[in-house]
């Protein structure tokens, strides 16, 4: 209050002489927040720029099924032919339909490097910062597994991508960079990886889980050379995982409780806490419940879905009998409030009660232990054919759903029994599309979904009351394994090349 | 849940009427004789009706009859002025022993002496050597409006003022020789009372106490103001006491609102609707599956149409047809002495056209100023006021208009038992919405403000020719808002049936603006030299605070206050900003024949970089009096001819606080179950974010011709903006899509001519002024070349500013008409999803197909008008007086984007009424302008179909007076009747062609907004 005065005194006497000002005057910051210059520099504001990073996984998880899960043969969507909205936009990826102009890959894109903006600025920073060395040790495997993990999705969705790893001083630095090759970017995603493996630890105190793990390092590195087909290197990582304390939960269903957070068979989950409204919660449900349910599938009143990921006809046929997991990850449909059974089937993993409309509580799994095991599996598969170790591996996660083991499987045999198995363990949980891209040439993949997409035109899984699909609905072209860079970027910096067929 | 201060005023009315008769009878209480004479024009000796008498420094005054003649009680010695508009004011001293008396009164000799306030300071108008405008209070009439910002429409070339809303209160949008700038704002400066208040008047101004207003427009009568000197500046004074005169004003203007039945966007009926609805399910059937439907496959609802029984106009139901206005002020005026004074008192309340709505405020205002003796003067005003909003959202189409259009008409506004029907629509695709008579009813919306604006100086003398003048102002202004959605109602949303959990807003909010100015002047005439120089320092800064809290879920709808809350947030924060300058000026002249005036500014603002703090504004101007030189003939027809010519620098910092800096902002994780704070970037840093200038050259003509009876002033000016304050695009890579730059330049030409005319025809008095605007813009550069920027969306209308096109031009889908055949389809580009009776675009890239992004969206609206007109026209016959305001702006297009729901086939509106002559097959096309029910694609992506000619002229304004001859009660009185608004000549379809919601250079777009009611209002002024 007395500083107040002062300054008013002092405007009011400025000029009198003139030219006694103060340039302090016209030095203006804003009182509400930090200015970005002074940061990075406790130990306590190393953990903030840390969990700043984390804290933009949480929005970038609320879309990630649109890139994913949705692109595959698992969800659709239930056809709106009133509101189009911002359908269009995102029909283009269920239908296969996208361009460089297609707002949601732009999201992708835009959100994935505005993460990478602060992981590379906070690595920048860490060495000059006055913290321990156990805290910056930490902060930076954290900060590489997270780089590893974003530019994984990255060069699957685009390819060639650009690899950023500094924070750019200036605009015009900015167009300097070029897309690199996808070797070099595995190479940099492997190394930051390697790195995490050293300096995470295998667990946190209580007070701080949800951070990354040694165990979900290794596992994203075993997922990676999956990826690439070096199986032995696969395997090598995948194995550091088993003598690490992670179990399948007995039932299915308490994996996806959130009362149950954070489980031994928790590798690495995406953290959301709902019932307040601190802006932290997840709302899966409210994007996956059918449109019209008004209140029957999300118990406020009135309350509708939002009608998209919606679990395909050919996902739900594809359960064996007496699977436990599949009315745990999805429903065929929902009594309506007059009591009409009504065909839409709907995603029930994310389905939990909870007390505030819009504000759920659901984490979203990314790793967890049964993908694992089938990982490993699938490589023990591909390096030496169907052995032992691998049938247990998979037979372990068919035991839970309450599902024969199998055996006596040709090597191929078995390839398609881990997709299938993984395609229904981890059902809607963003792995079906890298899982096809992984598993099949790109003439394979073509041939593949252009039978789903056949399907589905001829018996869609719900009703599109009327309309017919547009042309080029569901005909996948070879192309289009890839994403488009998108043309802002090319507009502004038309030095970047397009990728093929755009 | 409206609360009204009206009626506790109602028991003040009384008082008030007693007084004013009292104060009436005073004026006789003291012995004089009567007086009495006649008025003639030296002109033609022909005698003056209506001319007011005064005798000086007292309440006594009369008014001429049809012959000229007067009478009045004075006493020998007192002075009687005689006043008249066209005339110049006349004096006589009584002498003792004569009591008839003839006063002839000269022609005034025009404007030309007048002083006109000027940036820190005022000159003399034959003085003045830049591009200034002076608004004539007297061509206003007797407006009936709440803001200020309404008395500058139609009175000043290269002003556009646009009424955009018919929200009460509301500030009108006002812009000075174009929009000058793609990224930071283009609104004037407003400076009132020598406080440069910001780019908004606000709501708190008085009109009542206007006295005068000057637009400045070149740069060297801005560049004064350098900092913000860039979109003009209005300098607004408020009235003081006049020398001599001590006075007591009353008026009282009464009215009632309504929007007229051609400002009413007609949508279907119920019947109607039914069938569209009916028809869509048939279309479908049969085109989809190439049969005829059963009836059975029609919704019983839509099945037999014709027997539809309720039909419910939406937009009526929220209409209030009598809104009353009413307006009360009184004035008290003590100019007696070295003490002068002036208070004012005034309530306002306007009543809004939508029901549930509407403004009002109180304003009480004291200025005072005296002399302490010959070399030190002091002066002090302080305004305070207390206004209060009820309002809605009103504004796009999911806001109260909107939804009152495309409702469903088949539902009532009540269920039998009177209660409300509290959910519309929502079966079969129509969208479900909340009834908009009930959130009107039982939501509270509220604003209040509390403004206290002040300023203060004092003035030395020394050394015969210098002066020094201090000065503090500041503006202190406390908001309180409140929002309250109870239970009851539907969710905002499309299809959120109630009930819903109940939510509460509330805001609080304080501003604190102080600046302190230190001018030092120097005047000095020495033989036919004449000099005046200025010195000054200026310094001002504003900080902002607020508190604000959001509840959600309550117990009941009754306790509507956070704290009965089940889940509470809360938020607060700060801003500030601060100017500091240097300037001078130095005005010389020679002979009155020469002038020159040169300004410079030196300032600097908290907003830029710290690299480009400081920025400087120079100015210069000539001009020339042309008909002072003794080669002019002396005749008769010019009074006065001036050239003049101006070219200055002027700036911009009308952008973000802190956006030079890079700042942290809050990205939280979870950690261990519990919040774990967490901190990212939110911007990009630019330490080289400096000023944005305008140069602007300006070459000026004053003519006045006949004695004054006609003056033109006719102006060029060339103004670039330079480093504009611009979002520019960047590779994301970098974390961000966009940095704030200085990049590109635009620029704006134009012409303004005003033409002033007067003349007498017997005893019929007129004056009209027209003036016209053009203006033209275009973009010269932004980064690089071919570089464009688009603002807007897909699904909505994009708005591009292209280098070597006008700014902000309108983008879409071109449409060329509707398919009405395969063939036709077949024939045509590749168009995804097309069948016959949908519309059909063009390719514009030729690539075969109509791709469904940018690239084949073009030009399709230019949002600018080829010209804007204000005309005038007033006069007085007898005591009967008249003032007609036009105003008008021509060839410019406006996107009816509320069309892309209201002309929406999707089935899920209900659509404009037009819409039964949609296109139903080959052989029955329609009107051309709708589509089949088929279509859901192709429809609401920005295209052509919704861009109209925007071209009209608004009759502003009709005021009728009437001047009441002098009578014993009332010495001075005048009743008029004032119809705002009354009529609007235009083919566009909406329902203001000046709507513009979107602001900035989102221009041109029409989203439906608070209707435009007409006003007619009666009213008096009651001089004593």
């Amino acid at each position: 209050m007395k500083n107040t005065i002062k300054k008013y005194a002092a405007i009011l006497s400025m000029g009198l002489v003139f030219g006694s000002c103060d340039e302090a005057f016209l030095n203006k910051t804003d009182p509400t927040v930090l200015v970005a210059e002074n940061f990075y520099q406790s130990e306590t504001q190393v953990i903030q720029a840390v969990n700043g990073v984390y804290g933009q996984l949480r929005p970038l998880h609320l879309n990630q099924w649109q890139y994913t899960e949705f692109m595959s043969d698992n969800t659709t969507l239930h056809f709106n032919p009133g509101n189009r909205g911002s359908g269009p936009s995102l029909e283009a990826l269920e239908f296969w339909q996208y361009n460089p102009a297609t707002p949601n890959i732009t999201n992708l894109y835009n959100s994935t490097y505005g993460v990478m903006v602060n992981v590379n600025t906070t690595l920048s920073k860490l060495p000059e910062a006055n913290a321990t060395e156990s805290i910056k040790s930490r902060s930076e495997g954290e900060l590489k597994f997270i780089r590893a993990y974003l530019y994984f999705h990255l060069v699957q969705h685009f390819g060639d991508i650009i690899l950023i790893t500094e924070p750019v001083a200036s605009p015009a630095e900015a167009f300097t960079y070029d897309r690199q090759s996808v070797e070099a970017a595995y190479q940099l995603i492997i190394e930051d990886l390697s790195f995490a493996i050293a300096a995470l630890p295998v667990s946190h105190d209580a007070d701080q889980v949800g951070r990354a793990t040694k165990g979900a390092a290794l596992s994203l590195l075993g997922k990676v050379h999956l990826t690439k087909k070096e199986y032995p290197q696969a395997i090598a990582a995948l194995n550091q995982v088993l003598p690490l304390g992670y179990d399948l939960l007995p039932d299915y269903a308490d994996v996806f409780d959130p009362q149950n957070k954070n489980h031994q068979e928790s590798v690495f989950e995406i953290q959301y806490q709902g019932d307040n409204q601190y802006g932290v919660n997840s709302n899966f449900i409210y994007t996956f419940a059918p449109r019209e349910s008004n209140g029957a599938v999300i118990d406020f009143p009135g309350q509708e879905g939002g009608g998209w990921n919606t679990p395909t006809l050919d996902i739900i046929n594809s359960y064996e009998e007496g699977d436990l997991r599949k009315e745990v990850s999805l429903n065929e449909g929902y009594t309506n409030l007059a009591g009409v059974f009504v065909p839409v089937p709907y995603i029930n993993k994310y389905n939990h009660p909870h007390q505030i409309r819009g504000i759920t509580n659901d984490n979203w799994p990314v790793i967890r232990y049964s993908d694992v095991l089938l990982m490993l599996a699938e490589a023990l598969n591909e390096a030496n054919g169907p052995s032992g170790e691998a049938y247990g591996y998979l037979n372990e996660v068919r035991e839970r759903a309450d599902l024969d083991p199998l055996e006596g499987l040709s090597k191929d045999a078995f390839r398609e029994a881990v997709l299938h198995e993984r395609r229904i363990e981890l059902a809607f949980e963003n792995h079906r599309w890298f899982d096809l891209k992984r598993t099949k040439t790109t003439t394979e993949l073509v041939n593949f979904l252009n039978d789903y997409g056949l399907r589905e035109r001829a018996n869609p899984t719900t009703s599109r009351e009327g309309i017919p699909f547009s042309g080029n609905d569901f005909i996948f072209e070879a192309h289009e394994v890839l994403f488009p860079i998108p043309q802002d970027q090319i507009r502004i910096n038309p030095s970047l090349q397009q990728n093929e067929g755009y | 849940m409206k609360k009204n201060y009206h009626s506790i005023l109602f028991g003040i009315r009384l008082p008030l009427v007693l007084l004013m008769l009292f104060l009436g009878f005073t004026g006789q209480a003291q012995e004089l004789s009567q007086v009495s004479g006649k008025v003639l024009s030296a002109e033609d000796a022909e005698p003056l009706p209506g001319v007011s008498i005064l005798v000086q420094g007292t309440t006594r005054g009369t008014v001429t009859n049809m012959d000229g003649d007067f009478t009045i009680q004075a006493a020998a010695g007192e002075v009687l002025s005689a006043s008249f508009i066209g005339f110049e004011t006349t004096q006589i001293t009584l002498s003792s022993g004569q009591t008839v008396y003839e006063i002839t009164m000269e022609p005034a000799l025009g404007d030309l002496g007048e002083v006109v306030v000027m940036g820190y300071g005022s000159q003399r108008r034959a003085d003045i050597t830049s591009a200034v405008s002076v608004i004539n209070m007297e061509n206003i009439g007797d407006v009936p409006t709440t803001n200020v910002s309404r008395l500058l429409q139609g009175q000043a070339a290269g002003v556009q003022v646009r009424q955009i809303t018919g929200r009460p209160g509301q500030e009108m949008e006002v812009t000075i020789r174009g929009i000058g700038s793609l990224g930071a704002g283009s609104q004037p400066l407003y400076v009132v009372d020598g406080f440069p208040i910001g780019t908004s008047l606000g709501q708190n101004l008085n009109p009542a106490d206007i006295e005068s207003m000057t637009v400045l427009k070149d740069a060297a009568s801005t560049a004064i103001y350098g900092a913000r000197g860039s979109n003009g500046v209005i300098l607004i004074t408020t009235k003081s006491a006049k020398e001599g005169v001590v006075g007591l004003d009353f008026v009282v203007n009464h009215g009632v609102q309504n929007v007229p039945d051609g400002r009413r966007t007609k949508m279907m009926n119920g019947p109607e609707f039914a069938q569209f609805k009916h028809d869509s399910f048939v279309d479908r059937i049969r085109y989809f599956e190439q049969r005829e439907p059963d009836l059975e496959e029609i919704p019983m609802e839509f099945r037999f149409p014709e027997q539809t029984s309720i039909s419910t106009d939406w937009f009526q139901e929220i209409m209030n047809q009598n809104a009353r206005f009413q307006n009360y002020n009184a004035t008290l005026t003590a100019g007696k002495g070295d003490v002068r004074s002036l208070v004012s008192v005034g309530y306002i309340n306007q009543e809004g056209a939508v029901i549930e709505t509407g403004f009002e405020r109180f304003n009480v205002r004291a200025n005072v100023d005296g002399k302490i003796n010959d070399f030190i003067s002091m002066g002090w005003n302080i305004a305070a006021s207390h206004s209060r909003e009820d309002y809605a959202s009103t504004e796009g189409r999911d806001a109260l208009i909107g939804r009152a259009l495309w409702a469903d008409p088949r539902y009532p506004v009540y269920n039998e038992d009177g209660s409300f029907n509290d959910y519309i629509g929502g079966t079969n695709g129509v969208f479900g919405t909340a009834n908009v008579v009930q959130e009107l009813h039982e939501m509270e919306r509220t604003l209040t403000e509390n403004n206290i604006l002040t300023n203060g100086f004092i003035e030395i003398s020394f050394l015969k020719d210098f002066k020094f003048r201090s000065s503090v102002n500041a503006i202190l202004e406390n908001t309180a808002q409140k929002e309250f959605r109870p239970s009851t109602l539907a969710g905002t949303g499309f299809n959120q049936a109630p009930p819903r959990e109940a939510r509460l807003f509330q805001r609080s909010f304080e501003s604190l603006n102080i600046a302190a100015d230190q001018l030092l002047s120097y005047n000095k005439i020495f033989n036919e030299h004449k000099l005046e120089a200025l010195l000054g320092f200026s310094a001002q800064e504003e900080t902002n605070k607020f508190l604000s809290g959001n509840g959600n879920d309550f117990p009941n709808d009754v306790v509507r206050y956070l704290n009965a809350a089940i889940q509470q947030t809360s938020g607060s924060g700060e801003y500030d900003w601060s100017l500091m300058a240097y300037f001078a000026r130095l005005n010389y002249s020679i002979s009155d024949k020469y002038l020159f005036s040169a300004s410079m500014r030196r300032e600097g603002s908290s907003r830029f970089g710290a690299n480009n703090k400081w920025g400087n504004f120079p100015a210069a101007s000539v001009g020339w009096r042309v008909s002072e030189e003794s080669f002019m003939p002396q005749t008769n027809w010019i009074t006065d001819l001036k050239l003049r010519g101006s070219f200055g620098i002027t700036g911009n910092n009308a952008i973000g606080n802190y956006s030079s800096l890079s700042n942290m902002r809050i990205s939280n994780y979870v950690l261990g179950s519990t919040i774990a704070n967490g901190q990212i970037l939110s911007n990009f840093a630019n330490a080289n974010l400096g000023w944005e200038q305008s140069q602007q050259l300006d070459i000026g003509l004053d003519l006045a011709m006949f004695e004054n009876r006609l003056i033109l002033t006719a102006e060029y000016y060339n103004r670039l903006t330079n480093d504009m304050l611009l979002s520019v695009e960047m590779p994301v890579i970098s974390g961000f899509t966009q940095s704030l730059d200085n990049v590109g330049q635009v620029q704006n030409r134009g012409l303004e001519l005003a033409l002033d005319y007067q003349t007498r025809i017997n005893q019929l008095n007129l004056r009209s002024n027209i003036n016209l605007t053009i203006n033209r813009n275009k973009v010269l550069e932004i980064r690089g070349e071919n570089d464009e920027i688009w603002s807007g969306g897909f699904y909505s209308v994009y708005n591009v500013s292209k280098v070597g096109r006008p700014l902000a031009m309108l983008h879409g889908f071109k449409m060329e008409g509707i398919f009405d055949t395969e063939e036709e389809i077949d024939a045509w580009p590749t168009q995804d999803g097309a069948i016959p009776g949908t519309y059909k675009y063009f390719d514009a890239n030729g690539d075969g197909e109509i791709s469904y992004d940018q690239q084949d969206m073009i030009e399709i609206g230019n949002p600018h008008p080829d010209f804007i007109v204000g005309y005038t026209l007033g006069g007085d016959f007898r005591n009967f007086d008249f003032n007609l305001m036009f105003t008008g702006a021509f060839n410019y297009d406006v996107m009816r984007n509320i069309e892309a729901t209201t002309m929406n086939m999707d089935g899920v509106f209900n659509i404009l009424q037009s819409g039964v002559n949609r296109w139903r097959s080959a052989e029955n096309p329609g009107d051309g302008r709708g589509a089949t029910t088929n279509t859901w694609k192709w429809q609401r992506e920005s295209n052509s179909r919704y861009i109209y000619d925007a071209s009209h002229v608004w009759l502003r304004n009709i005021t009728l007076g009437y001047t009441i001859p002098q009578n014993t009660i009332v010495p001075n009185a005048r009743v008029f009747f004032s119809a705002e608004n009354p009529f609007l000549f235009s083919s566009f379809p909406g329902t203001n062609p000046e709507a513009n919601r979107r602001g900035g250079i989102n221009i041109g777009v029409d989203d439906e907004a608070y209707p435009m009611p007409r006003t007619f209002t009666l009213g008096a002024t009651v001089r004593f």
